[in-house]
């Protein structure tokens, strides 16, 4: 009986993924039915004209989308080319040729620079990279395309690294032991046997690089130069769908707004192609990882054979010349990650002071005590939302899953839809239900709802795998005695995954620390303390953000970029610390 | 000791005589026929072992007496199992057959909690949760599995602490602790020492006194020494059965004796 309600219960929170991607889906859908009615689809898709003021044009001319179509498309696949590749070579030089004693060391810079907020990674790009830039542009500007190309690049690298690397290190080391035993040199054994085996799930990290570039909004939006026009050169002021969104979201009404929505469906409907896109790639990592092994070997099992055993030496070039790129590409991330850091440090660390952190805030002297105190309320309202359900969901999905069940595929799918969904368009969809429809209004209530929403599928893939690393045998041993199932999961598997869950809070609250996107919208960007959850307060990454906007304030928001910086760091060492804890733990 | 009870209904041994008793069962994984029409009768308070080549069925036809192989999807089963007396595959509440029908398993498995808890895991899920039941419920068990003194000053300790053959007797008085009637044990020692091997074939035989074992094990001498009874299984067909004296003296099956002298792999 007990047993019964337990299961409903996972199974509501498995399938609440699923609710939240149709959710978003119909609401924005449904808000914006009237934009693509008046304007119609195609002068929406392809009309070259964005000027939503022009009260004297009709709205089929006025509201053309294709200037921000294709700076999105130009500025991912710029990013795609040098982020994407750099992520993919940096992948490479981490698996096989980085020595062995900074390999873990530069992985934890990669994870670190992927938990670098947006926010940070804009204003950097505001006040360094565009002023590089402004050098060699022909106009004297380096706001525009080429800015946010590097800075996107800086972004998807970690990502790109990170996934491909898995992907690179789940082929069988005997493929690796294979080609060497064919004389093949190292390089030749990662580029024409390792990397081909991977080629999929590299492919799955490429997908998700450009996912994320598409869907990035406050990093670009301080370097992009905003102006919606045909992009025409590297160095063109271009304006993305994101960006769209949150520079006319605030003052736009009826139409206007509505055609702003369906920016909003653009970008979500080519965000879901590009996942579908993703899973069919990753069908085969799927977590029978016996059937993968199998599959991989018969597949591949052949391609030792393809190296010219009398030449290999000679030819090993190319592979050679591949692999110093691959370090080159690694270096090059460390450094930007390393100037990163150090810039903001060097600029911020002065500017901190007691009454910058704790002093009264207002309209007409803005300081971070409001920050901190919805930060922490934000954070604590979505992680008791999201912890439940989200673990929850994990449950269901490891404990209860039967292989080949409909529901947990959509679920999983889900999930990983939800998890690239990006930021701002959580936000628009928090302020089209949680703040107009259920009324909430800019409120710490609707933000905080929102970010429980962006957080949840880090929950549950964290918590999953934490579930999936609990052995088999545990199960075993409780059942053996009796027990059952709901008994087995309270008592026995989820005391052995504490730590994975520990992760999977403390990872959410690194994003939620760094979130602004998702909570510009909803929680709303003001100066003042909230003192509850029906008023509207900002974050940190908010606040940075209304600091580097005004112009006035640039000291303010170094020093805020070197807090929030801290914080960052203080969560990327809690999870190290954990993590290695955690294999120690399982190598005993 | 006082007698504990427990709330759920108990199986009726005492009647039968048979603790467990199969007829023409067949074991199926998928496609894969993992027990082929075999019927077996194994007799209360004795020990029996399972002897046979690797992947010949022994572990599936030890999980099917206490209805583990639940937990495999694919898994399959036609025949009567009846356990003291019940059709164990006839609505049946499979918690309460798990309890009269403990398991041990080849790799210790203990939980990551401290050994009072790993020994207590198995009554409180039965419902019991008073100190005093429990403390000597705990006592009782660790001094059967033989290490009472070993582990009495370190109760609260982690069970991980222990070493692999402490865990593995820690596993047996686990399952002790909710009061089986019969326990399975499969291929117990193969992960431990000499001399924790030697604890556990002692437990055994001690223990026989007032549980039905059946054992799985690699081990002819292992088996030879502590079994009453043995069966031998070749791909899923039970070859021989009878007791351990005259199989391992004069095995009436070609296969079965060329397996007991090592000439068979
Ligand atoms: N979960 C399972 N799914 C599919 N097939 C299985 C499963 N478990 C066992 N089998 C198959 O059933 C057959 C019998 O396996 P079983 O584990 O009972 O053998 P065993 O005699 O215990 O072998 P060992 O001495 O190696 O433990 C084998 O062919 C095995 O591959
Ligand atoms: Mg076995």
């Amino acid at each position: 009986m007990r047993d019964k309600i337990a299961k409903y219960i996972f199974f509501s929170c498995a399938i609440f993924s699923i609710f939240a991607i149709f959710g978003i889906l119909f609401y924005l859908c449904n808000t914006s039915i009237p934009a693509f009615r008046e304007i119609g689809i195609f002068n929406l898709l392809f009309g070259t004209v964005w000027a939503p003021d022009k009260e004297f044009l009709a709205p089929s001319d006025k509201f053309g989308l294709l200037p921000m179509i294709l700076s999105s498309l130009c500025v991912s696949f710029g990013a795609l080319l040098v982020g994407g590749l750099g992520g993919v070579f940096t992948a490479v030089f981490l698996v096989r040729f980085a020595p062995k004693r900074i390999k873990a060391p530069l992985t934890a810079a990669i994870n670190f620079l992927s938990g670098i907020p947006s926010i940070m990674f804009g204003f950097f790009g505001m006040v360094v990279v565009v002023k590089l830039l402004s050098i060699i542009s022909p106009s004297g500007s380096g706001y525009g395309m080429l800015a946010c190309i590097i800075i996107l690049s800086m972004m998807i690298l970690p990502t790109v690294t990170s996934i491909s690397k898995n992907a690179i290190e789940a082929v069988p080391e005997e493929f690796y032991l294979g080609a060497l035993a064919l004389g093949a040199t190292k390089e030749q054994a990662m580029f024409r046997v390792e990397i081909p085996a991977a080629k999929s799930g590299i492919t799955a990290a490429l997908l998700l690089g450009i996912g994320r570039a598409v869907g990035e909004t406050m990093a670009i939006i301080m370097v992009a130069g905003n102006r919606a026009i045909m992009p025409t050169g590297l160095f063109s002021n271009i304006r993305t769908l994101t960006i769209n969104m949150v520079m006319e979201m605030a003052y736009a009404t009826d139409l206007h707004k509505q055609a702003l929505i369906a920016t909003g469906v653009v970008l979500m409907v080519f965000i879901i192609l590009l996942n579908l896109l993703v899973s069919f790639y990753r069908r085969d990592r799927s977590h029978i990882k016996k059937t993968l092994f199998k599959r991989r070997m018969r597949s591949i099992s052949f391609h030792p054979y393809d190296i010219d055993i009398d030449t290999p030496r000679r030819q090993g070039q190319l592979e050679t010349i591949l692999k110093y790129l691959a370090m080159v590409f690694c270096i090059m991330s460390l450094t930007s990650l390393v100037i990163i850091v150090v810039f903001i440090f060097i600029k911020g660390m002065g500017h901190i002071s007691l009454d910058l952190l704790f002093g009264v805030s207002g309209n007409a002297g803005m300081t971070l005590r409001p920050a901190f105190i919805s930060t922490i309320m934000l954070i604590s309202l979505a992680l008791t939302l999201a912890l439940p359900i989200g673990i929850g969901a994990a449950i269901y999905l490891v404990e209860y899953s039967k292989r080949q069940n409909k529901i947990i595929k959509l679920v999983r799918l889900a999930t990983e839809v939800l998890s690239g969904v990006p930021s701002i368009v959580f936000g628009l969809f928090g302020m089209i239900f949680f703040c107009e429809i259920l009324g909430f209004g800019y409120s710490l209530l609707a933000g905080g709802l929102t970010l429980a929403l962006t957080i949840l599928p880090t929950i549950i893939r964290a918590t999953e795998e934490s579930l999936l690393a609990v052995k088999n045998s545990l199960r075993e041993g409780s059942y053996a005695l009796g027990a059952r199932k709901a008994q087995t999961i309270f008592k026995v598997i989820i005391p052995v995954s504490i730590p994975g869950i520990i992760t999977a809070i403390i990872l959410s609250i690194g994003r939620m620390v760094g979130e602004s996107a998702a909570l510009i919208f909803t929680s709303g960007a003001v100066a003042y303390t909230p003192s509850f959850y029906d008023q509207p307060g900002s974050s940190f990454a908010v606040m940075m953000w209304m600091f580097s906007n005004e112009g006035l304030y640039i000291n303010a928001a170094y020093a805020t970029a070197a807090v929030l910086m801290i914080i960052v760091i203080v969560i990327n060492i809690s999870i190290a610390v954990l993590d290695s804890k955690l294999k120690k733990r399982r190598s005993q | 000791m006082k007698e504990l009870s427990y709330k759920i209904e108990d199986f009726t041994f005492n009647e039968t005589k048979k603790a467990i008793n199969t007829s023409k069962l067949h074991v199926f994984y998928g496609e894969l026929e993992a027990i082929k029409d075999v019927s077996i009768t194994i007799l209360e308070n004795t020990i029996t072992a399972f002897i046979g080549p690797s992947g010949c069925g022994k572990s599936t036809l030890l999980k099917t007496f206490n209805r583990m192989n639940d937990l495999v999807e694919c898994c399959k089963i036609t025949g009567v199992v009846e356990v003291g007396g019940v059709n164990i595959y006839k609505n049946i509440d499979v918690s309460t057959l798990r309890k009269n029908v403990g398991m041990v398993f080849q790799k210790p498995n203990p939980f990551q909690m401290s050994i009072y808890d790993n020994v207590a895991y198995g009554p409180r899920t039965h419902g019991i949760k008073k100190k005093s039941v429990l403390d000597s419920i705990v006592f009782d068990a660790l001094n059967r599995a033989a290490m009472w003194n070993e582990v009495k000053d370190r109760l609260t300790k982690s069970a991980m602490s222990l070493s692999g053959g402490q865990q593995q007797r820690l596993c047996i008085a686990r399952a002790l602790a909710v009061k089986p009637k019969i326990l399975l044990m499969d291929e117990p020692t193969s992960a431990l020492d000499p001399i924790s091997t030697g604890h556990i074939e002692d437990l055994c035989k001690e223990l026989r006194k007032q549980f039905t074992i059946v054992i799985v094990t690699h081990n002819m001498q292992q088996a030879a020494r502590i079994s009453d009874k043995t069966a031998f299984f070749l791909l899923g067909d039970m070859l021989e059965y009878g007791n351990t004296k005259d199989i391992f003296s004069s095995p009436k099956n070609e296969k079965c004796e060329r397996y007991i002298t090592g000439k068979f792999g």
